[in-house]
């Protein structure tokens, strides 16, 4: 570092030390009581409970509708109870972004999840659901995807070490099995195959399907895209909730 | 260190947030200092960066570089609350401003107000390259700009600051 440059670090480091003494232990209070001892926390957690007691009695109620034929018809009013649009915020790159995002269920209704439709597709297959992006991205990028599958009979214990061992193939730097959980609960698995721009990305998360199988949820992306399509999919997939 | 810190704060652990609070703050509050020119809004871009990387942790990625990710929210921040403050931001705001209004005329050194006087486009490259010691390819990442770009910025602001120094010293002298 040439004198010029020792002089220019050292005027922003004069200029500014008195706000760090001033004003560190400040930012740290708001801090704190924002996260963990403020009332924003404890509205935050009744948020949450909402959606979960819904959800709770969305299941219930098909559990018993499903019985019978009259009660399929209900299945619709089920669907009813989330809303089939809605404003997230979410965070791309560290800016803030509103975004508009719809409802989709699953195969079978099994699950819904709410997509950013105004960037990706949900293509409903024989053994999976895909989220890709609306138009296919030019040869050059590597496949950008989420996709969706149930294993009805496969416990995600067992599952996810069958899972690491196939993706050691294609990832020798495979990341040990981390459990989650955001922006699911269960099983993380992340692999990047090299370091360059369009080098390719998986995020395999292994959850329970509530019974004795497994939901798998595939996301691939390149290193480039990460804070983009990879934040996307992060975000849409916290919204993924099973219907039992 | 820092892998240690993402994987214990994306845990929800409380103490873990609270050392890699006092490892990152005193830098986040100088360079938001200098990008804001505010205290005030430096303290808020700070505060908010703090709590949105808490919060939206999981959305970070592991394989990438932690310290670019974390000035990106910053500067995004900062340039936010920049510009939804720039119609009130006036003269008087910035005088009433306690680091600068504080201090007598020969107080104010010549190099920090001519970075300060630079247009943004070069002087918030600079003060992430000199405040944190970011490498262009990071400060462009951070900034979401072309590598060369940011080197061109960088080069710039250099020659700036030198001519506008020297010309203030053969002011001086005359």
């Amino acid at each position: 570092m040439s004198k010029f440059d020792e002089r220019i670090k050292s005027e922003l480091e004069q200029q500014t030390r008195a706000d760090v003494h001033d004003l560190k232990e400040d930012i740290w209070n708001e801090v704190n009581v924002e996260l963990f001892e403020g009332k924003k926390t404890i509205i935050k957690r009744r948020k949450r409970w909402m959606p979960a007691m819904l959800i709770a009695a969305a299941a219930l109620v098909i559990a018993f509708t499903l019985q019978s034929k009259s009660g399929m018809a209900l299945i619709k009013g089920i669907k009813d109870m989330f809303v089939p649009e809605k404003e997230i915020i979410q965070s791309i790159e560290g800016q803030d972004e509103p975004t508009e995002v719809y409802l989709n269920e699953g195969k079978d209704s099994e699950y819904i999840i709410y997509v950013d439709e105004s960037r990706y597709k949900m293509i409903k297959g024989e053994d999976a659901d895909i989220i890709t992006t609306i138009e296919p991205l030019p040869e050059k990028y590597p496949e950008v995807s989420m996709e969706i599958k149930q294993y009805p009979t496969d416990k995600p214990e067992t599952l996810v070490k069958e899972l690491e061992e196939k993706l050691k193939v294609g990832f020798p730097d495979l990341r040990a099995v981390e459990i989650v959980s955001e922006p699911i609960e269960g099983f993380w698995l992340h692999g990047l195959t090299e370091s360059t721009w369009d080098g390719k990305v998986i995020d395999v998360y292994v959850m329970s399907n509530g019974k004795d199988g497994s939901f798998v949820i595939t996301e691939k992306y390149f290193l480039e895209a990460a804070e983009g399509h990879g934040a996307r999919f992060h975000h849409m997939l916290q919204s993924f909730k099973i219907i039992e | 260190m820092q892998e240690k810190w993402v994987r214990k704060i994306r845990a929800g652990d409380q103490a873990a947030f609270r050392q890699f609070y006092e490892a990152y703050a005193g830098t986040a509050i100088r360079t938001a200092s200098a990008i804001t020119r505010n205290r005030e809004m430096a303290k808020d871009a700070v505060q908010e960066t703090f709590i949105r990387v808490y919060r939206q942790i999981g959305s970070y990625n592991p394989t990438l570089p932690f310290d670019p990710w974390f000035y990106r929210i910053l500067t995004n921040e900062c340039l936010r609350l920049l510009k939804r403050e720039s119609p009130l931001l006036n003269i008087d705001s910035i005088e009433n401003e306690p680091s600068l209004a504080e201090k007598s005329f020969e107080q104010l050194t010549e190099l920090y107000d001519i970075i300060q006087a630079l247009d943004d486009s070069i002087r918030i490259p600079l003060i992430l390259k000199y405040s944190k010691g970011f490498s262009e390819k990071e400060i462009a990442d951070i900034l979401g700009l072309n590598q060369n770009t940011v080197k061109s910025r960088l080069f710039k602001g250099r020659k700036r600051l030198k001519e506008q120094l020297q010309s203030i010293r053969e002011e001086d002298l005359s």
